[in-house]
């Protein structure tokens, strides 16, 4: 198989996989009690007035109606009107993305920038304190649930020393960069973009890290144990680079696509982080939708999240059938 | 390779550009030191949710000028701007600083004026409004009799526009007519509560406005006449408002309102306590200590015009016996749940109605916690042995779970009756408790009401007549008391019938009367603010300490 069948192979189940999530979405109004009309109409409304109101939502058309509207309009790119706040799902969800993009991005820096050096120095130094430290700090990362890490960080450095805030987003990326061209003070737009966002980034990275400092760790280890290491130590090669430029390489492979595919994870499971510290990202969206069963901006928010993953999933395979020719002929 | 060497350039240029700007950064962090006070100055304190910030310790500026910026956080946002397609609290709330109606009520529930500054009642039963001179919408076009007469009639009729959920809340409206500066409404029959109706409901919009915009423009902006114009609308995450300087009752003092939400209680607590916010609603009773032992805020609270019940549908065994609705009464220590759950937060009921609210019997006393009596009861009505199932919403109300489980632990600990609590989310319980036939809803579940126009009729016609849309009840008598509340002119002969009417849904029992629930507010030591006991919140009323 060519680079480019696969590719396409891949970007058609992607959109097999987007078309499944719309279509089981969708199916769960079979199975889930409670209605939009519910969150729009008071408890003592009149059967007359919930009748009109589901008349004007659609919602008294049969679900294979409803089902096939959606995917026609889904098509023309349309993703209907929200039932509870009136607007158009497609700049709703699209007034959400980019506040769970950046805090997945933030959460997946802060993840890597600490969990590489960490794996390397733990690896390298095995069964020293550092190791020691370091496996207890991956261990105590994967074990603590974010939610109630992102409670403490926000008791701790919010609350009690006041360092950050305790939530929201105050102002964002994009502001930190128009700052610039505006002539604006960079570096206080800057601190204040921080003092929204670290904690958050910290809370939903933290898992992340430990995982990637687990990988590097173990992959390191397994890299320094092979023939080609010992033959470069033989040729009196520096330790450096050998670590760094062979064995580090070797072993970033599985882990940029653990990475990628936990990109997709961070933005459809940033929801708890953005309960806690009320980040209006897609996750609380996500969860306002589900309270309020409003189902097209539930649906519009699981698409671009579905779509998300697959993007990302399509990029990993990709970027990993590109470096090692061998994915594709499997 | 052309592509190589695009990708090694690209990497080299995306590390300059990275250690250049970390090298700014770090110049910029080195020199911040004496620029922290421009934190809250130009264009930062221009942005909404610095607004709230503002005065916050950071960067001290609401000590340093004299801007009044006032943070609201709630437990949820609105659900778009449209003032008459909503029917929740935190949308009016949001969409109540922009619109206003013709009448508005005081912090206690008084009716006052509103746009109109007259009303009166017809001699044919209809009523009047006549409209203050000089009524201005935001964007500065003049209040027309014309403008009231449509937005009445969009709520109300179908066919003008939307589907309005409120399309009962200005009851049985046939025709709406206007006059030189004054509007008039005709009813279906007489309508005893027109002027409640009207104080707590009818947001006026500007017709041209409306029908020149679609559903997603007005969800989006807003045209109204309240104290507070719309500044910045981020749905979902902030709404940021400016005084209204044409205001009729003249502009609040507050120079920036920011609206904001945050579902968890402990986030409202946390922003408020780092002085992020000013106002936060719903401060749970374990948190009270942590908000009053701080010395930035305080605990304010007032009894709401909520009221929280068991209901038992009259219809299915065991609940068809009115000796054991009345034993479960005699069962739960609604005192000591208040006392020990709800930190005193509450009022103990035995009737429907409030205190306060027009209808209310103060001679009613509530059902003593008596468990020997609930017990007799219980053998009397002969259904000893039964097990029955308490459902309860989570987390809709106030510590609600809690209180289920306690009142069902004290039922359960009768010798002849077993009790166990079914936690269930809201939006499937209330699709059962609106079901359209009575067969369909839950047998025994608990539940509270909003009364918003303070009229005992309010709560008793919807829950507890023959065909109110969230009755567990049948009884003809207090059907036809009801009737006779609904068509009596003479203000003082309907409160007595109401009384009666309280009086008889004591004995009848289709509740466990439980409490009157409290609003519990946090709010900041730098402002003065009290709250309302109909749950909306008037920042206009703050001022700076």
């Amino acid at each position: 198989m060519s680079f480019g069948r696969f590719a396409l192979k891949r970007s058609l189940q992607g959109i097999g996989v987007v078309w499944g999530v719309v279509t089981v979405v969708f199916a769960l109004r079979f199975v889930t009690p409670g209605s939009a009309i519910n969150a729009v109409a008071p408890l003592d409304a009149s059967q007359e007035t919930r009748q009109a109101i589901a008349a004007e939502l659609g919602l008294d058309q049969p679900l294979y109606v409803q089902y096939g509207q959606y995917i026609f309009d889904l098509l023309r790119g349309d993703m209907g009107q929200s039932y509870i706040k009136g607007q158009e799902v497609t700049a709703l969800v699209f007034s959400r993305l980019p506040a769970t993009v950046e805090l997945a991005v933030a959460a997946s820096v802060v993840a890597i920038v600490l969990a590489i050096p960490l794996g390397v120095i733990s690896a390298t130094r095995r069964n020293e304190p550092v190791d020691y430290g370091a496996t207890l700090l991956s261990l105590g990362g994967i074990s603590t649930p974010n939610f109630w890490l992102g409670i403490m960080l926000i008791l701790i450095f919010a609350v009690e020393f006041n360092i950050f805030n305790t939530s929201g987003r105050g102002v964002d990326v994009g502001d930190v960069a128009l700052s610039v061209v505006n002539a604006e003070p960079f570096v206080g737009t800057l601190l204040t973009w921080l003092a929204y966002i670290t904690l958050p980034a910290i809370a939903l990275g933290t898992y992340f890290m430990a995982l990637i400092t687990r990988l590097t760790r173990s992959g390191m280890l397994d890299e320094l144990s092979k023939g080609y290491v010992q033959a470069a130590r033989a040729k009196g090669l520096p330790r450096t680079l050998i670590r760094y430029k062979h064995a580090l390489r070797n072993t970033l492979i599985p882990v940029i696509t653990v990475l990628g595919l936990q990109l997709g994870t961070l933005i459809g499971g940033a929801v708890i982080t953005e309960a806690v510290f009320s980040w209006p990202g897609l996750g609380t969206l996500v969860i306002e939708s589900i309270n309020q069963r409003d189902w097209p901006a539930l649906q519009g928010s699981l698409i671009v999240i579905g779509t998300s993953f697959v993007l990302v999933n399509i990029l990993v395979d990709v970027v990993y059938a590109y470096l090692d020719p061998e994915v594709v002929n499997d | 390779m052309p592509t190589d060497n695009d990708d090694h350039v690209d990497r080299r240029t995306v590390l300059k550009y990275a250690g250049t700007a970390g090298a700014v950064g770090l110049a910029g962090c080195s020199g911040n030191g004496s620029d922290g006070g421009d934190g809250g100055n130009g264009s930062d304190g221009g942005d909404g949710s610095d607004g709230s910030d503002g005065g916050d310790g950071e960067d001290g500026s609401d000590g340093g000028d004299d801007t009044f910026e006032l943070g609201v956080t709630m437990g949820q946002m609105d659900s778009g701007l449209d003032p008459q397609d909503h029917a929740e609290t935190n949308t009016e709330i949001i969409v109540g600083q922009l619109y206003e109606g013709l009448l508005d009520r005081d912090k206690e529930g008084g009716i006052i004026a509103g746009l109109a500054n007259e009303w009166e009642r017809t001699d044919d039963g209809s009523v009047r409004f006549l409209l203050r001179d000089g009524l201005t919408f935001h964007n500065g076009d003049e209040v027309t009799p014309e403008d009231v007469r449509y937005s009445i009639r969009r709520i109300v009729f179908e066919d003008v526009g939307i589907a309005s959920p409120q399309t009962n809340d200005l009851g049985s409206v046939s025709e709406v007519t206007t006059g030189d500066g004054q509007v008039t409404v005709s009813f279906e029959g007489y309508n005893p509560i027109a002027f409640q109706l009207f104080a707590t409901n009818g947001p006026v919009m500007q017709q041209s406005w409306v029908e020149e915009n679609g559903s997603d423009y007005i969800n989006r902006n807003a045209n109204g006449t309240g104290p507070f114009r719309l500044s910045e609308y981020d749905s979902g995450n902030e709404v940021v408002y400016e005084p209204n300087e044409d205001y009729w009752d003249g502009a609040p003092e507050v120079d920036e309102l920011t609206m904001s939400a945050s579902s968890e209680s402990s986030t409202r607590v946390n922003q408020l306590l780092a002085e992020e916010t000013d106002i936060v609603t719903n401060v749970p009773p374990n948190e009270v200590s942590r908000v009053n032992g701080s010395d930035v805020a305080t605990i304010n609270s007032v009894a709401s015009a909520r009221i929280i019940f068991l209901q038992m549908r009259y219809d299915v065994e065991p609940f068809s016996s009115q000796q054991f609705r009345q034993a479960l009464n005699h069962a739960v220590d609604v005192e000591s749940i208040i006392e020990n759950v709800l930190n005193g937060f509450g009022n103990i009921t035995g009737q429907p109605t409030l205190e306060g609210h027009v209808g209310y019997n103060p001679d009613i006393d509530p059902y003593p916690y008596d468990p020997d009596e609930a017990e007799r009861l219980v053998e009397e009505s002969g259904h000893a042995g039964v097990e029955i199932t308490l459902e309860t919403p989570i987390g809709r109300y106030l510590r609600d779970v809690d209180i289920a489980q306690a009142a069902a632990s004290q039922i359960d600990s009768l010798s002849n009756v077993s009790c166990e609590v079914e936690q269930r989310e809201f939006s499937s319980l209330v699709q059962e408790v609106t079901a359209p036939n009575l067969e369909d809803r839950p047998h025994f579940n608990l539940l509270g009401w909003g009364n918003a126009e303070f009229d005992g009729s309010q709560t008793l016609t919807p829950l507890l007549s023959s065909e109110g849309a969230l009755t567990v009840l049948e009884n003809d008598e207090l059907d036809g008391l009801l009737e006779d509340a609904e068509a009596t002119e003479d203000s003082d002969e309907r409160v007595d019938i109401l009384q009666e009417a309280n009086q008889l849904a004591h004995d009848l029992a289709p509740w466990v009367f439980m409490h009157q629930q409290f609003s519990v507010y946090g709010v900041s030591s730098d402002i003065s603010w009290e709250p309302r006991a109909d749950e909306f919140i008037d920042p206009d009323t703050a001022t700076q300490q």
